[in-house]
Formats: C-alpha cells, structure tokens, sequence
C-alpha cells in the first residue's frame, strides 16, 4: 500500500500549530546587571548618540534573545563642522547675489545653477547626516558590534564578542573631547577582527566601565557553562 | 551655420545634460544605499530618511528635464 509523505492528507482536519520557542535569557548575576544599567543611566532625547536599552533601536544581526544595552553615535560635536559648511553653502548664492556676480549671466543659467547648487548642498548634507546616523557602536549582552558608514560606497560591519575581550582603553584628546566628555574607546579582542576602534563616542569611561563589568559577567557565566 | 555662439550653447547644453545624468544616478545610489542601511539598522527616523532621499531624487530629475528643456 502506499504511503503519503504528507501528513495533511492523512489527517487533514488536525490544526498544525507552529510552535516557536524563543529562549529567555535572563542575566546570570542581576546585580551585576544592575550596576552595569546604573552605570549607563537613561535616554535623554531620541536623536541623542548615547542610547541607553533602546526599544525602537535595532540591527539586522541581533539575536532573538540578545539585549542592546547601549547603542552609540559619534558625539554631536562632531557634526558642529559639516553643519557650519552647508549654512555657507546655503548663503553662497544670495552673497554672490549681492555683490552682483551673477546677474550677467541669462536667467534660464541662473534658475538652473541656483537649483544645481541647492541640490548638492542638500546632498552633501544629507551624505554627512547619514555618516553620522549609520555609523554606530553597540553593546550588546553578548558582543560590540561597529557598524560603520563612512560614505555613500563604503560601510563595513565587525563584531567581537564580549568573551574574546582582551583590553579596552580609552582616550579623550583635545579641549572639545574634554568639554563635551567624548572621545575614543579601543577595544582589542582575540576574535579574528583584533581591534575595535569606537570614535567620538559620549562617555567613553562609561563604556570602559561596563565592558568590564560585562567581561565579569561573561567569565561567570564561562564558569557555570551559559556560554553560547 | 556653426557659430562660435553656437558651438558654445550646444557644449554648455551637452555638459549640462551629462552632468545631471550623473548627478540623477548619484541620487539613485543615496536612495539604494538609504535603503539598505535603514535595513541593516533600524530607528526611529529611517522613514524620513528614506523620504527624503525619494525627493532628492525626484529633484535630481526635474533637474535633468529643465537641463534639457531650457537650455
């Protein structure tokens, strides 16, 4: 007699139900956790480059059960240059208006030149704003991650995870890193990308801190066997 | 027939029409790039981000005809 492989044939009026199992994982030490979640504080605005457990905040590459603890942009000051160039460049044409550069050429030139220049103006800030946006640093339960976006053909993802963690340092160098509390946190790892290199970042001595007090929570976890 | 005047207009127009082509397949790749970033990392603002790259897009393109059209 044969046999149907399907299984809805044999039994058709049965429900198929998915069941999909999604694995908690809650942290090994919650006091450690605390004091990692003390540690980084709270969200103050949704633009802000220190998000702190995000909720909207994502990455393709996030597991199921991993926790972004702190997801990173380069510090606002960094936009400060890029912004000063594009308010020039906005002025440009009016300046040049008004000393009367432009008037010789016929109108259609104008029209088309005045649009031309706004168009890139618009894109080279946009192309800085999106550097900004995209070029992220995360914590997470489990690994950093650097996502970065350096221009419109050139992005690269790296990770390491937080067990292969060798050594972080920080570095604060200038007076605007001083004043606005941001710098450099690089992050040497035995993970086959050996070096992570967060720029810009707010807090860097936050970072520092937590990444140790996650180490710590790693090697606990190493030793009752929770490792993944 | 070819005027000096003339050759120059037909060159500025050929430049001018090159040069939006160029520029409207630059906004292409912001709109593709804007897309598959907002993929890869997902926030609050990618919509708008997304938006916007659309209408530079569009602009890029209103650009080319008036290249064409009025020169």
């Amino acid at each position: 007699m044969n046999r149907s492989s399907n299984l809805d044939t044999v039994a058709p009026d049965d429900k198929v139900v998915e069941v999909k199992i999604i694995k908690s994982r809650s942290p090994v030490d919650p006091e450690l956790r605390q004091k990692v979640y003390q540690i980084l504080g709270k969200t103050k605005h949704p633009l802000s480059s220190f998000l702190v457990r995000p909720h909207v905040f994502t990455f393709k590459e996030k597991d199921e059960e991993e926790e972004i603890l702190v997801a990173m942009r380069p510090h606002w000051m960094t936009n400060v240059g890029w912004i000063l160039i594009a308010a020039a460049m906005v002025l440009g044409p009016t300046l040049l208006k008004s000393v009367a550069l432009l008037n010789g050429l016929p109108v259609k030139y104008q029209i088309l030149g005045g649009l031309f220049w706004y168009l890139v103006t618009f894109a080279f800030a946009f192309e800085k704003f999106l550097s900004w946006y995209f070029d992220v640093y995360i914590i997470t339960d489990e690994r950093v991650v650097d996502i970065d976006f350096n221009n419109l053909l050139d992005k690269k993802f790296s990770e390491a995870k937080l067990s292969m963690i060798q050594d972080v340092t920080s570095r604060q160098i200038g007076v605007a890193q001083t004043m606005f509390n941001y710098g450099s946190v690089l992050i040497q790892t035995a993970a086959e990308v050996n070096e992570l290199r967060f720029d810009n970042i707010p807090n860097p001595e936050k970072v520092v801190k937590v990444l140790k007090l996650m180490r710590e929570e790693e090697d606990i976890e190493a030793i009752e066997g929770r490792v993944k | 027939m070819f005027g000096v005047e003339n050759v120059l207009t037909i060159t500025v127009k050929v430049m001018a029409v090159v040069g939006t082509i160029i520029y409207f397949i630059f906004s292409l790749v912001v709109v593709k790039q804007v897309t598959a970033m907002s993929h890869n990392v997902k926030d609050k603002f990618n919509g708008i981000l997304i938006v916007f790259s659309y209408i530079h897009l569009l602009f890029s393109v209103l650009l080319m005809l008036l290249a064409w059209m009025l020169l």
